[in-house]
């Protein structure tokens, strides 16, 4: 049974300090509703990890409070955990025992009686396609076969939120579609999904909402289209061409049509930015400018915000491994 | 409550897998005692002239020592292990699991009760080959008892160790203690033919009365003034090292 009048997720002023002063979660506010996938994004080391270690009672926070499913994870442990799937950074699996077995095992360590134990687990087993090696060592298993079978772990007990901790990280791109596949399938079941990770386009296209942490602070929140929204339209790269582009020419030409930008450390000497509210539709009046102003067109390319530059433009600094596109700030 | 012997019973058959499947594993905790029988009954046999020895055979007088010594071994064991599951993210499994934490301690020591059986099972072969006496079934009932609760305390207190440190490094911490729990006894000669400070260590350290309760049918009869000490002495280890195991475990987490 879900309650819906409050939030799957709710943490105020949740904080943690270790030994030293260190302050890995120095604060954090939100809320997730249920059924909701909140994908919780930073670079390593930004305090996402020791938040879902709170949040699943792993971890005593040192101020602020969280609840899950309306219980709080500091007096009422036993509830959350009841209310819980979880699945960490490292897929903790006893490589001596087989799929069957551990998902056998995991039932029983959550209570569910033994006569059913057999079925739930065949039943997540072929879910997550692992039929034909439910019966060997899961030290025979390849990495995304692992995590797939800690997928599966984390839901044989029908949770009311599931906690991935960077499911996909070390994954090749087939397991990592996989997975994404199912955390999909798991919002449209209802489930509320806490996902953090330090891939944007993870993030993008699978939370609802996203919530940015860096040093231990939330730096935004939103879905991902108004938080890319908050950055600014998109802006065209041009690129130009000829034996002596004239790019002074090319900025007087293209300046009525949209924002100039100064491109970033990594742009080529002849290479204009340029934020247009329309988009690709703004590619045409552009080239016809440059056109009649002379200048040859190499190349366009049109830009649009990311995840990342919303990252930028609240921290000052990218994400780790965000990508190859260079930084670009108003002129 | 039937749920959580199922935990146990589920984390039991989980610990017992290492010897199942991984035969080797286990092997130098089986041999280990019985290395120490017929190597110390060689080099110290002679001994059992020596008056207080009540002419009894030193093989027969030191098989005690080595059944202790494999609880002892196996114990620690258990704390080497979760060590390795704390390290490896098992544990993190256990803890946000529902099932109380006294069950999941239970679960994780129990095992070690049960693979204490292992050497202790060999040793005995090995000594009766050898020409040990059999000491009698209730005897050998009262040294199951006594050999299963000495290594789940031990493994309770390797669990301590464990928790504290988190990481196998600590393994030469865990098997010490129970090593020197034994040594520091009668394990080796009668406490009349033991000197100064060894003596008087052996005469409070409880290993000497669970070491006494195991000799008594190896050496002579059993009777209830040995048997009620080395049963005492057990369940106040097993009170003692349990409680603070379990509060231990109570501080993981939240």
């Amino acid at each position: 049974m879900r309650a819906v009048s409050r939030p799957a997720i709710e943490t105020v002023g949740l904080q943690r300090e270790f030994k030293g002063g260190l302050k890995a979660v120095a604060g954090i506010d939100l809320a997730v509703a249920p059924g909701e996938v909140y994908g919780f994004l930073g670079p390593n080391g930004a305090g996402k990890t020791t938040t879902v270690r709170m949040l699943v009672t792993l971890l005593r926070p040192t101020g602020g409070h969280a609840t899950i499913a309306g219980f709080d994870v500091a007096t009422q442990p036993g509830e959350v955990r009841r209310r819980i799937g979880v699945a960490l950074q490292e897929a903790a699996l006893d490589l001596l025992m087989t799929g069957r077995e551990l998902m056998e095992l995991q039932a029983t360590l959550h209570g569910i009686p033994r006569r059913a134990v057999a079925d739930r687990a065949a039943l997540l087993i072929e879910r997550v396609g692992l039929e034909q090696a439910a019966e060997r060592r899961v030290a025979t298993y390849s990495g995304g076969m692992r995590r797939r079978l800690d997928l599966a772990m984390a839901l044989i007990h029908e949770p009311e939120v599931l906690f991935l901790d960077e499911p996909t990280t070390g994954l090749d791109p087939t397991s990592r579609a996989t997975l994404w596949d199912e955390v999909r399938r798991l919002r449209d079941e209802g489930t509320t999904v806490f996902l953090t990770t330090q891939y944007l386009e993870e993030a993008d296209q699978l939370a609802d909402r996203v919530g940015i942490i860096d040093a231990g602070v939330l730096v935004a929140e939103g879905t991902p289209a108004a938080l890319k929204a908050q950055v600014g339209a998109p802006h065209l790269d041009i690129t130009l061409g000829g034996p002596e582009p004239d790019v002074e020419a090319a900025r007087i030409a293209v300046g009525p049509i949209g924002e100039l930008l100064t491109p970033g450390p990594g742009a080529r000497g002849a290479q204009l930015s340029l934020r247009v509210a329309e988009g690709a539709a703004a590619i045409a009046p552009v080239v016809r400018a440059l056109d009649e102003a002379g200048c040859v067109v190499e190349g366009i390319e049109v830009v649009r915000p990311t995840l990342d530059d919303v990252f930028a433009e609240q921290t000052g600094h990218h994400l780790e491994g965000a990508g190859e596109a260079q930084p670009v700030v108003p002129a | 409550m039937r749920s959580n012997l199922e935990v146990v019973r589920a984390l039991v058959v989980r610990a017992l897998n290492e010897i199942t499947r991984v035969p080797g594993a286990a092997l130098p905790g089986v041999l280990a005692p019985t290395i120490f029988l017929v190597g110390l009954s060689g080099v110290f046999g002679e001994a059992a002239r020596l008056p207080g020895f009540d002419a009894t055979d030193f093989r027969t007088f030191i098989v005690p020592v080595g059944l202790l010594q494999g609880a002892s071994f196996t114990g620690a064991a258990t704390g080497v292990n979760l060590a390795r599951d704390i390290e490896r993210g098992w544990f993190d499994r256990l803890m946000v699991c529902p099932a109380p934490r006294t069950t999941i301690l239970l679960g994780i020591v129990a095992s070690a009760a049960l693979r204490a059986l292992l050497p202790a099972t060999f040793l005995l072969l090995v000594a009766f080959a050898l020409g040990v006496a059999f000491p009698g079934v209730g005897a050998l009932a009262l040294d199951v008892v006594l050999v299963m609760g000495l290594a789940t305390a031990v493994a309770f207190y390797a669990v301590l160790v464990a928790l504290r440190f988190r990481t196998q490094q600590a393994a030469p911490l865990m098997q010490t203690a129970g090593f020197v729990a034994v040594l520091f006894t009668t394990a080796y000669a009668p406490k009349e033919l033991l000197s100064g400070w060894l003596r008087a260590i052996a005469t409070v350290n409880p290993v000497t009365f669970v070491l006494e309760g195991v000799r008594q049918g190896f050496t002579g009869s059993v009777t209830w003034a040995d048997t009620w000490p080395a049963l005492l002495a057990v369940a106040a280890l097993l009170a003692a090292l349990g409680s603070l195991a379990v509060r231990r475990l109570g501080r993981v987490g939240v």
